[in-house]
């Protein structure tokens, strides 16, 4: 996670293989930094080398699995906030996957889109597959990706309004009922492991 | 893959240069070979397909919004409704997922008992292809056939869980207690019922028969063969450019299965083949689904005679936080790679779940891989790829 000290949880052991891994991957693509979490390589692209570093990655990573967004936002309609408000760059993250297809080795490639200019060049040229992924990302989030022909509406009806997953979107059957979980269900017990918990 | 000069049977008796209008022909949302509603847009000249335009969403419900307002334990139910068909392996990898994120390690016993009911939900997702796919080609036969024996797989599942579909059985640090068991003392109840590995077993049994019997109503049709033998071929680039995986992406000859490749639940102890064909086309597609219920049944033999004993969960606390972090966790459906990628932010609920759904890139190929073809064969390649619309509009 960016918006924190750089994975604080796997600098306590030695540097494993798949950070091993993640630091030649970022060497040879060019990319500008990695974080390996749980697991999960991600791997930082600018935007301007987006396609190019994805396209090199391909060589080795063969499976072009899935791409999507986050959208890190202060105001927050739906669900929890992030933990630090105030310490928080408000951005777009657009992710994709690669997998290699002959062993357990793949990364996520991310690169950070400021809220106010969310263009990024699209992966259409040389994924095909990708057309749908960003399809949704655009109805989705708002971005727009440059150079996908066909970026109408994938699952939304046409004169649809609005991008739906963004934190700002509240979710409009909750704000006329509120959900009856909150009220059905007893609260649950404050065990002993979570003291200090405030639910 | 057909190219549009080779002639066809139906064309060939045509000789003179005919001029045919291209049409447009509509397909769906309401239509028995299209597994829910799927809307297809045909472009037609004759009787082949120029371009087709999928048409999705119809069933769309926004998993991926409500998952921002539910808890962890929540979403479990959530899941398991994306891919009905084999709502069990949908719960696997988010459930892993959050272990992760939490630093909590099911106990042995749990992760066997995951494993054996993902392959029974694997042989209950193919059992409903082998029904359905022969059908959709004009043969009905098979329908009664495997639909009867998944009913066996899914008491199985409903005598564990409580469901036959949406089992809800994962818990964050194990499975659910069941408390039926069969047995009337609470300890000895917590466990899987009584007699369950005996009537796994013998049901094993009969999917190997099943598995035969399909082989010699359907492999070797001459009919069957003509509808589906080097119809929609798929080579390997297309499929990993278009992110397919599972059966669609081994039939083509790439032998990528995350039972193997990614380290979750004991497949390491088990035996098992990998099931790839190189062809590439509906055949081979069907042939691989063929051959992995038999591997399944492999698996869930050998994971009966391994099962460790001991508990079912893990100690986990009553109210779980998830500290911040995030992870992609991934893990082999029956359809191909289902993947969850969670953003935690330290709550109840995660920040952001992007599901990664199998059907969903699964049907990216379907423009390319319809175009040029004839129209009697869309339903075949269509009903070759194997997808679920809930899987696909999430």
């Amino acid at each position: 996670m960016s918006d924190q000290p750089e994975s604080t949880e796997t600098e306590a052991s030695e540097p494993s293989e798949l950070e091993a891994y993640a630091s030649d991957l970022t060497e040879r693509l060019g990319a500008e930094g990695y974080t390996v979490e749980l697991d999960t390589v991600r791997i930082d692209v600018s935007r301007d080398k987006w396609v190019e570093t994805i396209n090199t990655a391909r060589e080795e990573l063969e499976l072009f699995s899935w791409l999507s967004a986050i959208d890190w936002s202060k105001e927050v309609e739906v669900g929890d906030p992030v933990a630090d408000v105030d310490d928080l760059d408000e951005r777009f993250e657009v992710l994709c996957r690669l997998s290699s297809v002959k062993n357990a080795d793949g990364a996520i490639f991310v690169v950070t889109l400021p809220k106010d200019d969310a263009t990024i060049p699209s992966l259409t040229s040389t994924i095909a597959g990708a057309e749908w992924h960003e399809r949704e990302a655009h109805e989705m989030f708002g971005i727009d990706f440059d150079g996908n022909m066909n970026l109408t509406p994938l699952y939304l009806p046409d004169d649809f309004i609005g991008n739906p997953l963004l934190k700002s979107y509240p979710l409009i059957a909750r704000e006329v009922k509120p959900w009856p979980g909150d009220v059905d269900v007893e609260p649950m017990p404050v065990a002993e492991e979570e003291a200090g918990s405030d639910s | 893959m057909t190219t549009p000069d080779m002639i066809h049977r139906s064309e060939a008796a045509v000789s003179v240069e005919l001029q045919t209008p291209e049409m447009t022909l509509n397909l769906g949302p309401q239509h028995p070979s299209t597994h829910g509603v799927l809307r297809l847009i045909a472009k037609v000249d004759g009787e082949r397909v120029r371009s087709v335009e999928p048409v999705i969403g119809y069933m769309h419900r926004g998993y991926e919004k409500i998952s921002e307002v539910r808890t962890y334990l929540q979403i479990t139910a959530l899941v398991n409704r994306i891919d009905w068909v084999s709502g069990f392996a949908n719960e696997v990898p988010f459930i892993l997922g959050v272990e992760r994120l939490a630093g909590i390690e099911a106990p042995p016993r749990a992760q066997y008992i995951r494993m054996i009911l993902t392959e029974l939900a694997r042989i209950s997702s193919h059992l409903v292809f082998i029904s359905s796919y022969p059908l959709e080609l004009g043969a009905t036969t098979p329908l009664m056939h495997a639909l009867r024996e998944r009913e066996y797989i899914l008491e199985l599942i409903e005598e564990v869980t409580g469901g036959r579909f949406h089992p809800n059985f994962n818990r964050v640090g194990g499975v659910k207690p069941n408390y039926g068991g069969g047995s009337t003392t609470k300890k000895q109840s917590m466990d899987l019922p009584s007699g369950f590995f005996q009537r796994t077993s013998e049901a094993m049994d009969r999917m190997d028969t099943i598995a035969n019997d399909i082989d010699q109503l359907v492999t070797g049709n001459e009919l069957i063969k003509m509808r589906t033998v080097d119809v929609g071929v798929i080579p390997a680039d297309k499929a990993l450019e278009y992110g397919l995986t599972g059966p669609n992406l081994r039939a083509s000859g790439v032998a990528y299965d995350l039972r193997k490749v990614e380290n979750y639940l004991p497949y390491d102890d088990i035996d098992f083949d990998v099931a790839v064909r190189e062809g590439g086309d509906c055949y081979d597609r069907y042939m691989v689904r063929l051959d992995e219920i038999r591997q399944s049944a492999r698996i869930v033999r050998q994971a009966i005679e391994k099962i460790p004993t001991g508990p079912l969960q893990a100690k986990v606390p009553r109210v779980l936080k998830v500290p911040r972090g995030q992870v992609y966790s991934r893990a082999e459906n029956p359809k191909g790679e289902f993947g969850y990628y969670i953003v935690s932010e330290g709550g109840k609920m995660p920040y952001r779940l992007k599901i990664r759904s199998t059907s969903f890139s699964n049907l990216t190929i379907l423009p390319w891989v319809l175009k040029d073809q004839l129209i009697p064969d869309l339903v075949a390649i269509m009903g070759s790829l194997d997808f679920v619309l809930g899987d696909v509009d999430r």
